[in-house]
């Protein structure tokens, strides 16, 4: 398989308000998460969070109506689409709340507002993101909107190489978008996943903290002389738990074996890889030992969520983003700040970037649902 | 070549005032366990895909394809509730059953699956969304079974769930939990391919065709309240009887595809 290619990226996250500046800020110092307190509750909630400084209150209803068109026009622009084929780019999104947001700060403002009609969930569906972007853009192409918890945009990123593989598009935009909501952060926390640090595969690891994102890629089919093509990928379920994948590691083993044989490759061949590494308990666990168990020899690993927080369904467009940036510019990622490791787990994140050789790289995802689903990333000579 | 070899639903045309059916009998023949932390989107899910796989093989890599446009309404409403009305944060179950994978996690569960596992939404189209979903990757060869859902869940009162939707009040409304099972190289079944036009020329051409050779044709968008439950109904149910069908995907928003059944 030729494999896609990688056209253009746009992106928001807790690095910056583009990729450019974001890849930079991975690969200088990277980030670190806000303290948060969540109001409005019997007991507030306070957390570690990882925001888009983009200066708006974080809660505020119009934020992706304010951001998204623009990570999307960069995309686009990068890959210097013709007016016909802008009209015609399928949407691809990936999310694991959409624009909930907007509905809980209407639904807040009617009960503030003590009106007798307040109901919850005035708006409800998948479609507005699509819609902005296709607004954005002029694009009349068909939409796909994913809702796979932490894999929503990895698994659409998948649906578009598939659409492109099969000669159904040329082109294809892949969304992955996170933006901070209540149901969300106090969902998190009545699951007591939340932290102040993300700390993944450490020993003294304590949870996830959360981060908000919006990523775009614009894929191509037929790949020429592009320097980054995605090779597809896998996915599968494990259905151990509604939460987290079986700790014996053999669902996370199989979609990666699923992965590597679509894309014609053996482990060894594998140049690094991206974990998923939310920092939470069981999921390093699985994760882990799903690798020990591919790998006789495990390739450079990065972990990226130290650096932008988990952001959920969106993780997949924008870790791909900002690893696949990273290694246009030579470098595995890294983070520095990783401390004692665990021993159970048996293995530990690179802590300072290192040269990043042409070959394949594989993608983690892993998400609540027992969702997995690794991608595999080439980065050509 | 892909064949439908089973099709099964669970199909609820609602009235305001009424309650919803109960579904707890129906489950308990479908389901090999009682999940206890599951809501009616959950529920429907469950029933309408075990009534489709009951006396099939699935091999655990069959693929798993649900589509929805609105998703599970009770888990989210219920920890907006919790959240913003009460003040206290969503229980955990609330909050996990608002994903919308969560239905796939508790269909695969049920039905021994392990692949791949999607949910998949495209407003009032997500049954085209999904079936084409599955049909990609059946032609690719990613996946040789698929079992392909669509499910929308009603919440009471009818008023609040047409109000959310943008609906006219009296509008007739549903709830539906519709499946097929598509196998490849099968050797009895209805075939079924996907036509993808370039554009509404090429799609008027080749829906005319299917008219002419006597094909059940969808009703589109314009001709009603044509949402994911009455087109999963209409769909299914016409699968049920004899004859060609074919299912419409025929306007700017919703693409330019045409879903053949033989007869």
């Amino acid at each position: 398989m030729p494999g896609v290619a990688i056209r253009g990226v746009g992106l928001n996250s807790a690095l910056g308000l583009d990729a450019q500046s974001c890849v930079e800020a991975l690969l200088a110092a990277g980030g670190a998460p806000m303290p948060l307190t969540l109001q409005g509750l019997a007991e507030p909630v306070q957390a570690g969070y990882f925001r888009i400084p983009d200066g708006a209150d974080l809660f505020d209803p119009q934020r992706f109506a304010r951001l998204l068109p623009a990570v999307v026009q960069a995309a686009a622009a990068d890959a210097r689409l013709s007016a016909a084929e802008l009209r015609a780019l399928p949407v691809y999104v990936g999310s694991s709340c959409f624009s909930v947001g907007r509905s809980e700060s209407d639904y807040a403002a009617a009960l503030a507002a003590g009106s007798p009609a307040a109901y919850p969930m005035p708006h409800c569906g998948y479609g507005g993101l699509a819609d902005l972007a296709r607004r954005a853009l002029g694009s009349a192409g068909e939409v796909f909107s994913y809702n796979t918890a932490c894999t929503s945009s990895a698994n659409a990123l998948l649906g578009a190489m598939r659409a492109l593989e099969s000669g159904r598009h040329r082109h294809a935009l892949v969304i992955g978008a996170e933006l901070a909501n209540r149901t969300t952060l106090a969902g998190f926390a009545g699951l007591q996943l939340l932290a102040q640090r993300a700390r993944p595969f450490e020993a003294e690891r304590e949870g996830i903290v959360l981060g908000e994102a919006i990523g775009a890629v614009l894929l191509a089919a037929e790949p020429g002389a592009d320097a980054l093509c995605l090779h597809g990928g896998a996915d599968n379920c494990d259905t151990h738990s509604i939460t987290t994948a079986n700790p014996d590691g053999e669902s996370v083993l199989a979609v990666s074996q699923q992965a590597l044989r679509r894309a014609g490759l053996e482990a060894a061949q594998v140049r690094g890889i991206k974990a998923h590494g939310t920092a939470s308990p069981s999921s390093d666990l699985a994760e882990a030992a799903g690798l020990r168990k591919l790998f006789a020899k495990l390739p450079p690993l990065s972990v990226l969520k130290p650096h932008i927080g988990h952001t959920l369904g969106a993780c997949g467009v924008v870790e791909l983003i900002l690893y696949a940036s990273a290694l246009q510019r030579g470098l595995l990622p890294a983070w520095a700040g990783f401390g004692a490791p665990d021993p159970e787990l048996g293995l530990a994140p690179l802590t300072r970037p290192v040269p990043a050789l042409a070959g394949h790289y594989l993608l983690n995802h892993f998400g609540f649902g027992g969702n997995n689903a690794v991608l595999v990333l080439e980065k050509r000579a | 070549m892909t064949r439908v070899t089973s099709v099964a639903e669970v199909f609820h045309p609602l009235q305001d005032g009424a309650p919803l059916p109960p579904l707890a009998t129906e489950l308990k023949q479908v389901c090999r366990e009682h999940f206890r932390r599951v809501d009616r989107f959950i529920e429907l899910a469950l029933l309408g895909s075990g009534r489709c796989a009951a006396g099939h093989t699935l091999a655990p890599d069959c693929g798993l394809y649900l589509g929805s446009g609105l998703g599970t309404m009770t888990s989210i409403i219920q920890s907006q509730e919790q959240l913003l009305r009460e003040r206290e944060l969503p229980t955990p179950f609330n909050f996990i059953n608002t994903l919308g994978n969560s239905a796939g996690y508790y269909v695969a569960k049920n039905l021994g699956l392990t692949g791949q596992n999607l949910f998949i939404s495209r407003r009032g189209a997500s049954l085209p969304a999904a079936l084409t979903a599955a049909w990609l990757d059946l032609e690719l060869d990613v996946v040789r079974q698929a079992l392909v859902g669509v499910v929308e869940e009603a919440t009471l009162p009818l008023l609040e769930h047409r109000r959310r939707q943008g609906l006219p009040a009296g509008t007739a409304v549903a709830e539906g939990s519709h499946w097929l099972l598509l196998e490849k190289d099968a050797g009895a079944g209805r075939s079924f391919g996907l036509q993808h036009l370039a554009d509404p020329t090429q799609y008027a051409t080749a829906l005319e065709t299917a008219r002419r050779e006597g094909a059940a044709i969808s009703p589109s968008l314009p001709d009603g309240p044509f949402h994911d439950s009455w087109s999963g109904a209409w769909l299914t149910q016409r699968l049920q009887q004899g004859g060609l069908v074919s299912l419409t995907e025929g306007d700017e928003v919703r693409g330019w595809d045409l879903f053949h059944f033989g007869a």
